[in-house]
């Protein structure tokens, strides 16, 4: 491969520049790479948040055991229900002392549970959506004797937020960030295209085709790219690593996942937004002057 | 072979050709003549697809040049060899490397290119400089290489700029050898010179251009 031999020569010959190239497309790459970590975890985190959320639906006194079977059908055929716990109004007495421990005895003397019997229930956290966890709300609000239905208002608003949020600002950096790696390589190949400009007329003359003219420079832009890439993989590795450091003092951290096939995805992304800016610097080739 | 029919270029304001037509058949020799700033250099861009006619059309081993695709034109010039005025030889690559790269843009395998380009080098006699840069030759060697990588690629047609524009006597009567010994062979070869010594007694046909006109078609 005769453009191959032409770009490694290419690249050792001016291997200052292109390091500084690689640099500068490294620490792209290695910002893109935290942010989409750092979404990652977030929305992982944010995954795990729903699983605390809880909907207590209080029944009334007067609930007949057909007015409880109708809630629990309804709940078994909801598709975004993980699981749900009735507590008889005994059972809720008996948790109360429980949890009164010593003080148990301000209970004595009520001949009459005063408690009400209540449902439980928990919702899949893949199926965590704000209109769909509302809508079931809705309804079980409206069924008969059903009390009242309480959940972690607050809890609810910051999960969706949260990764709302997240998502948004994360998909704002890598998208400047991505471009900024192809501009990086468009710059250095733009560059070397015009200090190549004679050669490249030269080519044209004699009856190089265009690709035989575009690839040596396509492929030393997609080294660059792909050799920032694997830079900027080590560095995320490495940073990864210290932040999960045994003698860290945030025990969180140590949560902190790093999946192996997005380091393993940043070498390909820079040869992919290198190739791009070394196609975008060589522009239209011309064989005729108008 | 090569068809120019009421062929016009201007430049900006200066109409560097003016209606010229003429025919060339293949294997022929021909002269393209007249003094500095005649056209003779844009006659042959018009050959080589470097330029595109304002008016009248020409044709090319049977291609009609204005209905030619960008797409077609690498492989069109690769039935060219041009000999170019200014040399146009990569000033970082040894003789070698400027003759071998005609042939590595058409995809000849490494083998095939070393015996082709030592082929060449034989004929016009530079077996001696083979790993010799562009700037260590003399403007005689140079131009030489420049035929070398004109012919290497076995060309129908062979143009040649002013092969022989700074020449002493006997170089240029050199070159002259090497163009007929090329001709021998069947290729067409048009020639432009402003020396008219050179065309003297050749009995060669000559396209005689001035300000733009084609003055004369005749033999020498
Ligand atoms: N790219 C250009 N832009 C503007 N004018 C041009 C261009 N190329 C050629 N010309 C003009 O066109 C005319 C013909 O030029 P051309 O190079 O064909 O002459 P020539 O016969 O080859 O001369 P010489 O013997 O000096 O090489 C000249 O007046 C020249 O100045
Ligand atoms: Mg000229």
């Amino acid at each position: 491969m005769y453009s191959l031999r032409l770009a490694l020569k290419s690249l050792w010959h001016d291997r200052w520049i292109n390091l500084l190239s690689v640099i500068t497309i490294a620490t792209g790459l290695f910002i893109l790479g935290v942010v989409v970590f750092s979404l990652y975890n977030v929305e992982k985190i944010a995954s795990h948040m729903p699983e605390r959320f809880t909907i207590n639906v209080f029944l009334s006194n007067k609930a007949t055991d057909r007015d409880i079977k109708g809630l629990i059908k309804y709940l078994k055929r909801s598709p975004i229900v993980k699981d749900y716990r009735y507590i008889s109004k005994e059972d809720a007495l008996k948790e109360l002392r429980r949890s009164l421990k010593d003080a148990a005895y301000i209970l004595e003397g009520i001949d009459e549970n005063p408690l009400f019997p209540s449902v439980v229930v928990r919702i899949k956290s893949s199926e965590f959506d704000k209109n769909k966890v509302m809508e079931l709300i809705d309804r079980i609000k409206g069924m008969s004797r059903v009390d009242d239905v309480i959940y972690a208002a607050r809890l609810f608003e910051s999960i969706e937020k949260l990764s709302r949020g997240f998502r948004l600002l994360g998909l704002g950096i890598i998208l400047l960030f991505s471009l900024s790696v192809v501009f990086v390589s468009y710059s250095t190949v733009k560059i070397l295209f015009y200090r190549r400009n004679e050669e490249i007329e030269i080519y044209k003359l004699l009856g190089a085709t265009k690709g035989f003219i575009r690839s040596p420079f396509i492929i030393e832009g997609s080294v660059l790219g792909a050799l920032g890439g694997c830079l900027a993989s080590a560095a995320i590795f490495g940073f990864v690593f210290i932040l999960k450091g045994y003698n860290n003092p945030v025990p969180f951290l140590a949560y902190l996942k790093l999946p192996m096939p997005f380091v393993a995805v940043l070498p390909v992304v820079g040869l992919a937004l290198g190739a791009a800016g070394s196609t975008i610097a060589l522009g239209r080739l011309k064989y005729q002057d108008a | 072979m090569i068809k120019f029919n009421e062929v016009t270029k201007v430049y900006e304001n200066i109409t560097a050709l003016r209606k010229v037509s003429f025919s060339i058949e293949k294997g022929e020799f021909t002269f393209v003549t007249g003094p500095s700033g005649a056209g003779k250099s844009t006659l042959l861009k018009l050959i080589y697809l470097a330029e595109k006619p304002d008016e009248g059309s020409i044709s090319i081993a049977g291609w009609e040049t204005l209905s030619l695709k960008e797409k077609a034109i690498p492989f069109v010039r690769r039935n060219i060899g041009i000999v170019f005025q200014d040399f146009k030889l990569l000033p970082n690559k040894n003789v070698y490397d400027n003759i071998a790269i005609a042939l590595r843009i058409r995809g000849v395998k490494e083998s095939e290119i070393k015996s082709r380009v030592h082929e060449a080098l034989k004929l016009v006699n530079l077996r001696h400089k083979t790993e010799s840069f562009p700037s260590a030759l003399s403007g005689g060697e140079q131009q030489r290489v420049t035929i070398a990588r004109a012919i290497v690629g076995e060309p129908t047609v062979l143009i040649a700029d002013e092969p022989t524009g700074n020449l002493d006597v006997d170089n240029t009567a050199g070159i002259m050898r090497i163009f007929r010994e090329i001709n021998a062979k069947g290729t067409t070869i048009i020639f432009a010179t402003h020396n008219m010594e050179l065309v003297k007694n050749t009995g060669l046909r000559v396209l005689k251009l001035d300000n733009g006109n084609l003055v004369r078609d005749e033999r020498a």
